[in-house]
């Protein structure tokens, strides 16, 4: 009971009010700190494979010998094709699959993005398992061009070469589809889009025959020429799009097969060298969480996880003494135990940070991280929704510096309030008690105005052609830059808003990111950490308003530092947000990555109108009115 | 004339939003009905066009185990033009729904029941918002707007409870009970608001006219009155099926919760964790459970009639086996009218962050549980624990400021001063 009347004490008590900065600054260092210490091996773990049916690695290969030859005559025969017509490259790769008495059909898809033309023709073959009656396939791709743009000899040549093998088998209890696509994402895309007919059929065609629900697919790419090239390590790739992640059993059983079985080293996330020390774990984490964050597909089987197909891409790279045959027999391997799978894969995690080929933390680990910067901003607002009940401010009572004049004594009687409770009698600053009114109106107006004013730069950037882009992302870095200044200025022209009001339109954009940023948390955790961060500045950034002119009982309170210099205050927090435009962070993060901003556009355009990727729509809808709002707020204070 | 301007202006406006997503995004209305936050199996727009393809080739839709609605539905929807060729005729159908459902909210509003009843007087009566700014709250609420757009029949519902409400406090007894039939006939549970709603048209007639019949009399002639006007439904329904075997297929599966479909409500985790023997138990407790804020609820409230129903539409949001958002909106749409209670209520903004929040963490838990495969029901059920809990916060919150506001009139000299509960 002491414990109630004493927490109910302290609900009146003004300094509560000052602890929700504090409160927030420690939820984002915690966030970040939390982040940081996940490498060390006290809080991740090494992978293991949950499902028993994989068993990785325990059959013997038999991808040697004289498939080496057939595998360097296909090599050669891609290589002819190259410069061929995209017509006579199918025809012909529908041929090579047709010798080995598969079934075969093609495939043409055309996509318009950013004015450009994406089309091309996918090839794909069915080999029907001996065991299997077409209820499951697993698919393995070769990508005609990989993500780089280079020819993909190798990768189609051992794709024509195990299609061949494939067939010789009599043990396959799933079938398996042999795809060979246009180019490394659209083409995958419009592949598995057509599997499972959600298509639009004016710019892609339906497949003509099918096999059942696919269990998992791995893509290669391998893009050595018709004279080989022996590789050093295998990269292995597994970021879907929108930051969707496969099984992490199929990427355990890749590495156990490739390093365990084959001896070849598995490297990821262009870590080209690791040696396992902390910060190299923790550069692996953060660049999986940059990839992940941008959802965007990184190789062909991206496009195969958002239908839940477990994909991984394996990669060549680097220069050592692995040949073509040992990744043919890596690929053999890991086919042998997806076909040992009785279930589609669902042991292990789908949501986890890897920060080496073996070692990775799950979401139960690492998901308070964004959750804590999430729920950072739900306090402010909180906090600022309690202020704007509060009406005038008052000076803190129980303050031991008599800032107040001597003066404040006499005044007693007016600005206190005697509550009497069980014999006790204590004073209450009269203005806590108020319950001040809140004028919703033109704060709700301004949140729900500025989210719709985000669809306007969506619509541009995904509609714009190639050449303008770069056009329309400098003129709408201009616009956005000066909008928030010449928007206070307005509202402070127009419709004047009250400081209770320019209270609440923080409180709302907070409260509204907040709740944005813990759904987009569980989904795309990575995104939500990096939004998260870069908007954390809104925390703390308030509208300095002139204070409400000093009342008669308290004259003598001395300007303090902020209301002094509120003017150069406000001005130098409205040049810290132009720094934090979205526009402004995304202009930065392309010249430190050496990228250019019209390459990321067209990208971003085709991932929308192809691929179904949603990061835009996080930027444009979550991020972007957030800094806006905030930054109205704080220019508000040079006009008030 | 100024007032009516408005009120076709807000009127024209909704239509227009509703007409517009209608047609802007063909694949809007699909994709919304298949949602199970909106569509239940006994209210889903899919399942009724089963019912009606059933029914109009001459197979009893009830057959197939998939349509639960009822049956005076069909008739009436297969008369409309094939949704999936020609939907115009259905939006506008549910355009209109929505519309006369705000025009019978903004009838309630104007019958001043809410602040101030026949046996009460609140002291903030002067308090509260015009009736046009009430009907622009339930027409632009996105709540309603998508549950408008994903055509579920609860919208049928929520309209004959609007104007079983609306006539009540107009005193209008005869459309009163006719309403209230029609509401009941389609989902049973309003039936509930029965109680409530009789003494809110014995209020509202004795106000008119001086000269009143005693209680007793006024509610058995409305008991019968209500008693003929279901029969006669189900009579009918009867003649139009064949036979009464709809009966079973329609309030036998609302009462004994045989589809286990995901919903916003508490009751379907419960049931496909329940051991077989106990399930007829818990199904009579659960049951037991709603019905019993009726009585209580009627009797403590006395005074206030409307309260009393509007906040047993919330409870229905939360409590009965197959709620969806459209049962929330109803609640939410209603809870306006009480404009005097908002500065007694004390989480306002904890509730509607709740709402807030879980309507958009739902999707994404539901998402991940469905789609992604990678959650499962536990996230999905953890979130509608979070919706209900958002909607009883606000039915416990203006409850307790419902009392508060009585015990100010009563007895004036606590105004102001903490009260504790003994």
């Amino acid at each position: 009971m002491a414990l109630i009347s004493t927490l109910l004490a302290l609900r009146r008590d003004p300094r509560i009010l000052k602890l929700p900065p504090y409160l927030s600054a420690l939820c984002i260092l915690v966030g970040v700190v939390w982040l940081l210490v996940l490498p060390l091996n006290e809080y991740s773990r090494n992978t293991y494979v949950s499902e028993n049916a994989l068993l990785p690695g325990q059959v013997h290969t038999y991808f040697t010998g004289s498939e080496h030859n057939i595998f360097r005559a296909y090599r050669h025969e891609v290589a002819a094709l190259v410069d061929t017509s995209v017509q006579e490259r199918t025809q012909r790769l529908g041929d090579i699959f047709r010798s080995s008495n598969l079934k075969v059909a093609t495939q043409k898809y055309e996509y318009h993005a950013s004015g450009r033309n994406i089309s091309n023709q996918n090839v794909y073959a069915i080999l029907h398992g001996p065991r299997a009656d077409a209820t499951e396939a697993i698919v393995l791709i070769g990508a005609w061009r990989n993500m780089a743009d280079e020819v993909n000899h190798s990768g189609v040549a051992l794709v024509l070469t195990l299609a061949r093998y494939f067939k010789r088998w009599s043990l396959w209890s799933k079938d398996i589809i042999f795809l060979v696509s246009g180019d490394s994402t659209s083409g995958p895309q419009a592949w598995v889009d057509a599997y499972h007919d959600s298509y639009s059929p004016a710019s892609i065609e339906p497949l003509s025959i099918k096999s059942g629900a696919l269990q998992g697919a791995v893509a290669i790419d391998y893009p050595a020429g018709p004279w080989g090239h022996r590789y050093d390590k295998l990269h292995v790739v597994y970021d879907g799009v929108n930051g969707q992640l496969p099984n992490l059993d199929l990427f355990n059983t890749a590495v156990s097969i490739a390093s365990g079985q084959m001896g070849i080293g598995c490297t990821l996330q262009r870590m080209w060298k690791h040696d396992d020390s902390y910060q190299e774990r923790l550069q692996t984490m953060l660049r999986g969480m940059i990839s992940q964050g941008l959802g965007h597909a990184s190789g062909p089987h991206s496009s195969f996880i958002p239908y839940h197909v477990d994909a991984i891409t394996l990669q060549t790279v680097g220069n050592g003494w692995h040949d073509e045959m040992s990744l043919g027999r890596t690929v053999e391997s890991l086919f042998r135990s997806l076909n040992n799978l009785l279930e589609h894969l669902h042991q292990s995690f789908f949501f986890y940070l890897l920060m080496q080929a073996n070692r990775f933390v799950s979401i139960g680990t690492y998901l308070p991280s964004a959750m804590l910067i999430a729920v950072n901003f739900t306090i402010t607002s909180i906090a600022l929704w309690v202020q704007s009940g509060r009406g005038v401010s008052t000076p803190n009572p129980a303050s031991a510096t008599p800032k107040a004049s001597p003066d404040s004594k006499t005044s007693k009687p007016d600005s206190m309030t005697a509550a009497e409770k069980s014999g006790a009698i204590a004073l209450i600053p009269t203005t806590s008690l108020a319950i001040t009114e809140r004028k919703l109106f033109l704060p709700l107006a301004f949140i729900l105005a500025s989210h719709f004013l985000g669809l306007l730069p969506l619509y541009i950037f995904n509609n714009t052609s190639e050449p303008y882009l770069g056009l329309a992302f400098n003129t709408i870095t201009a616009v956005t830059t000066s909008l928030p200044v010449l928007t206070a200025l307005l509202l402070s022209k127009f419709l004047c808003p009250t400081e209770q009001e320019t209270t609440l339109i923080q409180c709302f954009s907070l409260l509204l990111l907040g709740m944005y940023l813990s759904a987009l948390a569980t989904l795309n955790f990575s995104l939500s950490f990096l939004v998260g961060i870069f908007a954390s500045p809104l925390t703390f950034v308030r509208s300095l308003a002139p204070q409400t002119p000093p009342t008669t009982q308290s004259p003598q309170i001395p300007p303090s530092f902020v209301s002094k210099n509120r003017k150069s205050l406000s001005a130098t927090m409205v040049i810290l947000l132009v720094l934090l435009n979205p526009l402004v962070v995304i202009r930065a993060a392309t010249l430190y990555w050496g990228a250019t901003i019209v390459e990321v556009l067209v990208q971003a355009a085709e991932g929308w109108h192809v691929w179904g990727l949603w990061t835009q729509v996080v930027v444009w809808l979550v991020w972007w009115p957030a800094w806006f709002a905030g930054s109205v707020v704080v220019a508000g204070g040079l006009f008030a | 004339m100024a007032f009516d301007q408005q009120k076709v202006l807000l009127f024209g406006v909704a239509a227009a939003v509703r007409l517009l997503l209608f047609t802007a995004f063909p694949s809007l209305p699909n994709l919304l009905t298949g949602r199970v936050e909106i569509s239940t199996p006994v209210t889903s727009f899919k399942r009724l066009q089963e019912g009606v393809f059933l029914y109009t080739h001459n197979v009893s839709p009830y057959d197939g185990g998939v349509f639960h609605q009822a049956p005076l539905l069909l008739p009436l929807f297969s008369l409309l033009p094939n949704p999936a060729f020609h939907p115009f005729a259905t939006n506008l159908l549910y355009t209109v729904v929505d519309l006369l459902g705000a025009n019978a909210l903004m009838q309630i509003a104007e019958s001043w029941q809410s602040a101030a009843p026949r046996l009460f007087k609140s002291s903030r009566k002067d308090l509260r918002w015009s009736s046009i700014a009430i009907g622009a709250g339930f027409l632009f609420n996105p709540f309603t707007i998508t549950t408008c757009i994903a055509r579920p029949t609860s919208a049928l519902t929520n309209l004959f409870i609007l104007i079983s409400m609306a006539k009540a406090s107009q005193g209008a007894g005869a459309t009163f009970v006719l309403a209230l039939s029609f509401a009941s006939y389609l989902a049973m549970h309003p039936i509930l608001l029965f109680p409530p709603l009789l003494l809110l048209c014995y209020d509202a007639r004795a106000t008119k006219t001086k000269s009143t019949p005693p209680l007793l009399t006024f509610a058995v002639v409305h008991v019968l009155a209500l008693a003929a006007a279901l029969g006669g439904l189900l009579y009918l329904s009867a003649l139009l099926m064949g036979s009464w075997e709809f009966l079973a297929a329609t309030y036998g599966v609302r009462l004994l919760l045989p589809d286990l479909t995901p919903n916003v409500g508490l009751w379907w985790y419960f049931f496909t964790e329940m051991f077989d023997s106990f399930r007829e138990f818990f199904l009579g407790v659960f049951w037991l459970h709603v019905v019993s804020y009726v009585p209580g609820l009627t009797i403590r409230l006395r005074k206030q009639p409307l309260f009393v129903a509007t906040t047993l539409t919330g409870i229905f949001a939360v409590f009965t086996p197959y709620p969806s958002i459209a049962d929330g909106t109803l609640y939410l749409s209603l809870v306006p009218l009480f404009r005097h209670l908002f500065p007694l209520m004390r989480y306002t903004f904890l509730a509607s962050s709740t709402i807030l929040y879980a309507s958009f963490i739902g999707p994404a838990f539901y998402y991940l549980w469905i789609y992604a495969g990678s959650g499962n029901a536990n996230f999905f059920y953890a979130i509608t624990l979070v919706w209900s809990l958002g909607l009883s916060v606000i039915v416990g919150d203006s409850l307790y400021a419902a009392l508060r506001d009585e015990l100010d009139v009563e007895r004036p000299e606590l105004r102001g001063k903490e009260v504790k509960r003994i």
